[in-house]
């Protein structure tokens, strides 16, 4: 065994390193689960929308999508760090534990704010369409002119 | 439906003031605007109950479908752009009750609240 390695496990650092690495694997495909499952069930939302313009929704879709990925990327690569020395596989599974749920709470955060967004869409082009609040009083001849 | 007139009376400040900001607001449904019980309002609804229209405010719609008093200022709300979910949310069993009292006595006082506010001349 080389001294560097021999050290590196004196100290830990090799352990924070793949802590840091699974940290990497687990977030990363968790991101692009859910940005598939966005991109995949907000279509049918979009295309209603946009009153059929798929092309459109396409488009909106694949904007949200990429939006979706740098937030959470952002996130993921600023909440990497962990400030201290994982020494014990114990201390790598909590550490572990710890970013990866931060992660997923960003995640559901941002994907129920695309819901919201998505619904909101929705309501805004069923109002124009809406039907009055009230009955009339009565109904009375119109001359045009 | 895709326009409303409004019957509105030009002899109180509040009613022209309403008319003003009406002018301006995003539309769902175009408003048009005739004078209550005048020339024009009377040969457009031959068969309206002009003497009404002075008391309240109407609106009838492209069809010949009329809505009295608060009904009228529900279906102005719900022509614009940004008020139309106001009009559904004053419109439901639980609020109508007051929004007529409220709008019937706006209606009732406007010209004291014409007065009141220096809208009058």
């Amino acid at each position: 065994m080389s001294n560097e390695l021999t050290n590196e496990i004196a100290n830990g650092s090799g352990i924070t390193f793949y802590t840091y690495l699974i940290y990497l694997a687990i977030s990363i495909a968790l991101t692009v689960w859910v940005a598939r499952t966005l991109h995949k069930n907000g279509r049918v939302f979009l295309v209603d929308v946009f009153h059929g313009n798929e092309a459109l929704a396409d488009s909106v879709n694949h904007l949200l999508v990429v939006g979706f990925y740098l937030i959470n990327f952002g996130y993921v690569s600023l909440a990497l760090q962990l400030g201290y020395n994982v020494v014990t596989a114990q201390a790598s599974i909590e550490a572990l534990s710890v970013k990866v749920g931060m992660v997923l709470l960003v995640l559901g955060g941002m994907h129920f704010f695309n819901l919201l967004i998505f619904s909101r869409m929705r309501r805004r082009t069923n109002r124009v369409n809406a039907p009055p609040p009230v009955v009339p009083d009565q109904f009375t001849p119109v001359r045009e002119g | 439906m895709n326009a409303l007139t409004v019957l509105y009376d030009p002899t109180c400040g509040l009613c022209r003031r309403a008319h003003e900001w009406l002018t301006q607001q995003p539309k769902l449904v175009e408003l048009n605007f005739v004078p209550c019980s005048s020339e024009e309002a009377r040969k457009r609804y031959p068969e309206l109950n002009h003497a009404l229209t002075q008391q309240d405010l109407t609106v009838v719609g492209d069809a010949g479908a009329v809505y009295f008093g608060p009904k009228a200022w529900l279906m102005v709300l719900w022509a614009l752009a940004r008020y139309r979910e106001w009009s559904y949310r004053l419109a439901t069993a639980e609020l109508l009750p007051t929004t007529k009292k409220v709008v019937s006595a706006i209606s009732q006082n406007r010209y004291q609240i014409s007065r009141m506010t220096g809208l009058s001349s």
